[in-house]
């Protein structure tokens, strides 16, 4: 009988150390995410500010004096590269390669160099990576879920059509349309191939869908 | 057995902190957007408890172990989508959650099922869900 106590004594306090470890790692955690789009956008102007007073002091300095913006220019080829990727996953109705294609999608679109995109094009920039951030989040976090994978695409094909109006692309790329998805409501996706294959029903209906316009890379 | 009475006596001093707020927050979805009375009375019963920054708490979650699920549930369900912050939320981003809130109540995964286990009160009837979806789908299409 003491012996049972004490274990239930020792099992009580050690459920009560890990769940109050866990409890303030996610309010850390929660509390960085929460913070984190504020700072984006309060530092985004100024660090706008900043480079853009940093080229101006170097051109009057400088011999040179066309820079006023930054040097290398920024593309969205790996943004697509990872969501071609994803959307071949669920092409091919594979819901795990989905999640890690998702994944990755996450990083590229997180480790975004901002310095390198236009200042005219930053604040569009960071409205739609928000967006499609969380998709691609939602859609690693949803093994098992490939309808869910799936309505998260939906959306997210819309955040590259608007990625790929703003920056272009230097690849060929066919915009899709699948009339039936979403209740009739209809979905956009993209594809490096000319040939159909709809990523929102996989084997069920691959052929469906057709295709609305082809992007010329340059 | 006595053992295990005072062990879960002296947790129920281990309390999380209260998720509650008095007033309605400028962002607040309320103050963004005018919610058919049927709509705001299904949010205030069946979402705000775990999608806003102000829970009204049940006699029962205040009891431990349960304060801490019930504070889990609040601090997962605010990172997803909270109603007090709408108004911070981009155009883009507010049609994306309006989108997904309505899928998720089409395919009854919210409220969450290991949630509505011990709260009842948020269990949707198929009206509601009808009428919550209704208006998300509109709200999704009148701010494209």
């Amino acid at each position: 009988m003491k012996n049972l106590i004490l274990s239930i004594i020792a099992f009580t306090m050690a459920f009560l150390t890990i769940s109050c470890n866990h409890g303030s790692k996610n309010e850390q955690s929660s509390n960085n995410t929460a913070v984190l789009p504020q700072d984006q956008t309060v530092s985004q102007p100024k660090e706008v500010g900043t480079t853009g007073e940093k080229a101006v002091r170097e051109t009057a300095n400088g011999p040179e004096s066309t820079v006023k913006q930054p040097v290398k220019s920024f593309s969205i080829a790996a943004i697509i590269t990872d969501y071609l990727s994803l959307k071949n996953a669920l092409v091919s109705d594979d819901d795990k390669a989905a999640a890690s294609a998702g994944k990755k999608l996450f990083a590229t679109l997180d480790n975004v160099d901002m310095t390198v995109i236009h200042a005219d094009k930053h604040k569009k920039y960071m409205d739609i990576a928000e967006d499609a951030k969380e998709h691609a989040e939602h859609i690693s976090e949803n093994a098992g879920n490939i309808h869910h994978q799936r309505e998260h695409l939906a959306v997210l094909s819309n955040d590259l059509q608007d990625l790929i109006d703003l920056f272009g692309t230097s690849q060929i790329l066919y915009q899709d349309y699948c009339p039936m998805f979403n209740d009739g409501e209809g979905a956009v996706w993209f594809s490096e191939n000319k040939a159909v294959k709809n990523p929102y029903y996989g084997s069920k209906m691959m052929t469906c869908g057709k295709v609305e316009r082809t992007i010329n890379g340059k | 057995m006595t053992g295990l009475a005072i062990a879960l006596l002296i947790l129920q001093f281990f309390q999380p902190s209260l998720n509650r707020s008095d007033e309605l927050s400028a962002a607040h979805i309320e103050n963004v957007y005018v919610l058919p009375e049927n709509v705001k009375a299904i949010l205030v019963q069946s979402c705000y408890d775990c999608h806003s920054n102000n829970t009204r708490y049940p006699w029962y979650s205040r009891i431990q172990p349960g304060a801490w699920f019930m504070a889990k549930h609040i601090q997962h369900g605010k990172a997803e989508v909270n109603f007090s912050d709408f108004g911070e939320y981009s155009v883009r981003r507010r049609r994306s959650k309006f989108r997904a809130m309505s899928g998720q109540i089409k395919n009854g995964e919210m409220p969450l099922w290991s949630y509505t286990l011990m709260h009842h009160h948020a269990v949707l009837s198929t009206e509601d869900k009808h009428i919550l979806m209704d208006w998300f789908g509109r709200m999704e299409d009148s701010i494209k």
